[in-house]
């Protein structure tokens, strides 16, 4: 006889519902842990590249047939501090935060802003026209928008039903 | 990290904070929050901040979103001391700077010590 009263999985089995609930808590912890993991924690994907000890702004990148769009969180930046660059596959977002010489003397008992210099190279998902691109900073907010290029070779592909 | 309250997502922006004697000043990052919307209170020593960011407006399909969008939102308990009517704040550039005196009876003073 057990001293536990432990219910073994082929005693109870999978009640229905059970994967709903466990889906639940899975959503929730994603949920609980969004604002945290969502952002870059200085991590780039594989395919970005960082110089080590630069921190790097959160974007967001969305598409449309024909353009490109993505904005970076950029608090307190000079727009002239700040340099875009593009190619056919590829943006760079790069400048500095300077910090004002009052910011830099004594008192400061918390910081948690960042500052200094900042790089990021970010993939695109298809080619772009280098000519065809604006960018403007807005309340702390960089949006970059990107004229896909009437050369990119990516196309929809239609899906067929029934066997070859 | 997000919070959820009943109405609204929030997050809490990152901020500095500079004692320099006669006040002290908090410098809030709030990327994308509207200024004219900002809310800043001091009530019973504790200064609170909330500014809403209008919702995510991208073009076409979402290819990574790397940010949430929702209110910004943080208070501090600053103590007693200080002079709520002289409280400013200013928004710019997505980074707010609230400026909060300290009561001149309470500011520090340097005493000058005499010699005999």
């Amino acid at each position: 006889m057990s001293l536990i009263p432990f219910r073994t999985k082929r005693a109870t089995g999978m009640e229905p519902g059970s994967l709903a609930t466990l889906a639940d808590f899975r959503n929730e912890m994603n949920r609980l842990f969004e604002g945290f993991f969502s952002r870059p924690l200085q991590t780039p994907s594989w395919f970005e590249t960082v110089e080590p000890g630069r921190w790097l702004p959160a974007i967001d990148m969305s598409e449309t047939d024909r353009q490109i769009c993505v904005r970076a969180e950029l608090p307190g930046i000079e727009p002239k501090d700040v340099d875009v660059s593009v190619s056919e596959d590829r943006l760079v977002i790069a400048g500095e935060k300077k910090c004002e010489k009052e910011e830099s003397g004594e008192g400061w008992t918390h910081r948690e802003s960042h500052s200094g210099s900042f790089s990021r190279a970010i993939p695109l998902p298809e080619a772009v026209d280098p000519a065809k691109v604006t960018a403007r900073y807005d309340k702390g907010v960089l949006t970059v928008e990107l004229t896909k290029s009437p050369t990119s070779t990516s196309r929809k592909v239609p899906v067929l039903a029934g066997s070859p | 990290m997000a919070t959820e309250t009943q109405t609204e997502l929030t997050y809490r922006p990152n901020v500095d904070i500079c004692d320099r004697g006669a006040e002290v000043l908090i410098v809030a990052d709030v990327p994308g929050a509207t200024p004219d919307a900002i809310d800043v209170s001091f009530d019973d020593g504790v200064l609170s901040v909330h500014a809403p960011v209008p919702a995510r407006t991208l073009p076409g399909r979402s290819l990574r979103q790397e940010y949430g969008i929702g209110a910004y939102r943080r208070s501090f308990k600053l103590g007693e001391g200080f002079d709520a009517s002289l409280i400013s704040a200013e928004c710019r550039r997505g980074v707010l700077e609230i400026h909060v005196p300290r009561l001149a009876a309470v500011r520090p003073r340097k005493i000058a010590v005499r010699t005999a």
